[in-house]
């Protein structure tokens, strides 16, 4: 909910999950380094910058797969609720970690002479020209830049002053990031380390995020065609809405719409939480307000707006049952004008 | 889904996320370890070599500047040996032996080695190299370069410093913008040869009997096939080829 702005909102599952994030990270890296020497031939050894360099480079992409792999994920099933929840921390641990690995081989491949080491990342590798010889560390500088200001924005102080479709539209790219990364991985390191098994995990990375993506939009793109009635559109039998859940309804035009049974009432609310976009329809009601699944951001259902002191409002929507069938309006009220609810069993 | 069962980020998780939670925690974990395991045991070989950055000392020999700066010295075994010479850094010093060229010198530095390949990274300052006035030429001048054959083989342009044990791995495209700084600041460049029975030898390059330097750039780290002349020069082997005899694979 709107608050104070603090530098992390710690609640107590926030912290056990950081500590099992960075449990996580310790055991990769260690892992990585010790069978990376233990692995090589006898008298030869990777040399400990470069297997820092490589241990954080891989990490660095496993841990954004992941990442992206969570939003799909969550929207399958609640159970990865509280990975999206805490989304945040993993994302900025990420950046964390590449700006180690950008530093490191800034440090170790375009320092130590006389050339400036962002001269030298542009034009060691003069080879623009050729794919296969293309400079991969451009792109790869590419992606970290786009991940620095995503983690110089994540805190709720930038979506509140940028606006959740600004700061909405500038954290899309991370997929923009995620691709310059997998060319940077591809053209890179795997022009190096010819392993099929490089070129599988690769693969399978970019494969599950493309695929998770496109299974959760096609769910996603399904109740588009909903019939309409004097321009009301049909959400369902009043006996299939379950109690304290919501029916999304996707319209021609404008933003989804939640509509909530709460006991014998029905409203009907924008499905965009104010905060970070997050679905409100996969929420439930919780003390009687909407609560969002992602952040638990909360909105009273007969006005949408947050409860005092908080002051987020989303749009209304009039909803009304006729012989035993919700509808909802496609036309949005202005946030947190009041609405009447639909009262189940009464006479519309 | 009951209440309870709904997740709420600043309420207390309900058991079944508690459960969900840890069963993925710990199967994560595990997953991290085998990933970490088997993406780290799949790393190509990097090469022995090594350099002892913390061990300065001082070599007595002949210096030369050309084709790169050299100092041909004598073995413990009393036999004639060259090593390389550059900078900390990545940089050459054949600018700076001047006068010093041909004569008895003391260089200080640390040793790059990898098997009989040394390079002799000097000491910042000044007195890195020094006139031995009491030592003598003898048997340490370095011999004219002594044609062998024509031949035209398949390999890998890279910095000698790096491939010596600066770095390791020291080879390929993500070495190629360190191995293009080296080269352009001087380190002697070599030619990493692999024949079709994997055989490898590692040829110093030299285009007419003096340097390479930047006009090699746009092959570092590329397949390419040259085409030249094998000289044997003393304990080294030197690739006599021009640019233009370069051609990527």
């Amino acid at each position: 909910m709107s608050h104070d702005y603090k530098a992390v909102q710690w609640t107590p599952f926030k912290k056990r999950f950081d500590l099992w994030m960075l449990a996580g990270i310790i055991l990769y890296l260690i892992g990585f380094i010790v069978v990376g020497e233990v692995t090589q031939p006898p008298g030869e050894s990777i040399h400990p910058v470069q297997a820092v360099m490589r241990a954080t480079g891989t990490l660095a992409f496993l841990l954004l797969t992941f990442i992206l792999c969570i939003g799909p994920l969550a929207r399958m099933t609640d159970r990865f609720k509280p990975f999206l929840y805490n989304r945040r921390h993993l994302g900025v641990t990420t950046f964390l970690i590449g700006l180690i690995h950008a530093a490191l081989v800034m440090m170790w491949y375009h320092g130590f002479s006389e050339t400036n080491p962002f001269v030298s990342l542009f034009i060691s590798n003069p080879r623009y020209e050729s794919l296969s010889g293309f400079p991969f560390e451009v792109l790869g500088f590419g992606a970290l830049l786009i991940m620095f200001l995503m983690a110089a924005t994540s805190h709720d102080f930038w979506n509140a002053n940028l606006g959740p479709g600004v700061w909405k539209a500038l954290h899309m790219g991370v997929y923009v990031a995620y691709a310059l990364l997998i060319a940077h991985v591809a053209l890179g390191a795997i022009q190096f380390e010819k392993s099929p098994a490089y070129v599988g995990l690769l693969v399978a990375g970019a494969t599950s995020v493309f695929a998770l993506h496109v299974g959760t939009g096609m769910m996603t793109l399904r109740g588009r065609d909903r019939p309409e009635t004097d321009g009301w559109l049909k959400v369902a039998n009043v006996t299939d809405m379950e109690d304290a859940r919501a029916k999304i309804v996707r319209p021609a035009k404008g933003e989804a719409i939640a509509i909530f049974r709460d006991g014998d009432k029905v409203s009907a609310v924008s499905n965009v939480c104010r905060h970070q976009g997050g679905p409100l329809g996969e929420g439930r009601i919780v003390d009687g307000c909407i609560t969002c699944p992602w952040h638990g951001f909360q909105y009273r259902m007969e006005d949408g707006q947050s409860p005092p002191p908080f002051t987020e409002k989303i749009a209304t929507y009039a909803t009304r049952i006729i012989d035993g069938v919700v509808y909802v309006n496609p036309e949005p009220n202005v946030p947190g004008t009041p609405q009447t609810p639909s009262q189940i069993g009464a006479t519309s | 889904m009951s209440k309870d069962d709904f997740f709420i980020g600043w309420a207390e998780p309900p058991k079944v996320d508690r459960r969900f939670f840890l069963g993925t925690g710990l199967g994560l974990m595990a997953g991290t370890a085998a990933t970490a395991a088997g993406v780290a045991a799949l790393q190509r070989p990097v090469g022995p070599g090594d350099w002892n950055m913390g061990e300065i000392r001082e070599w007595r020999g002949i210096a030369t500047a050309e084709p790169y700066g050299m100092l041909r010295t004598l073995d413990l075994d009393g036999t004639p040996r060259t090593a390389l010479l550059g900078c900390q850094g990545k940089c050459g010093v054949s600018a700076k032996i001047g006068a010093l060229a041909g004569k008895p010198v003391i260089v200080k530095g640390s040793l790059i080695q990898r098997g009989p390949h040394t390079m002799i990274a000097v000491v910042d300052g000044l007195d890195w190299i020094r006139e031995d006035t009491g030592g003598t030429i003898g048997d340490l001048a370095f011999p004219s370069p002594e044609p062998l054959f024509e031949a035209t083989l398949n390999g890998e342009i890279l910095d000698s410093k790096c491939w010596f044990g600066a770095m390791r791995p020291s080879e390929g495209k993500v070495h190629k913008s360190c191995a293009s700084l080296c080269i352009r600041g001087g380190i002697p460049p070599a030619f990493y040869v692999k024949d079709r029975k994997d055989q490898k030898a590692l040829i110093i390059m030299t285009p007419g009997g003096y340097g390479h330097n930047k006009d090699l750039l746009p092959f570092v780290a590329d397949p390419v096939a040259i085409t030249g002349q094998i000289q044997r020069f003393g304990d080294l082997f030197l690739l006599d080829a021009p640019v233009s005899a370069i051609n990527r694979i």
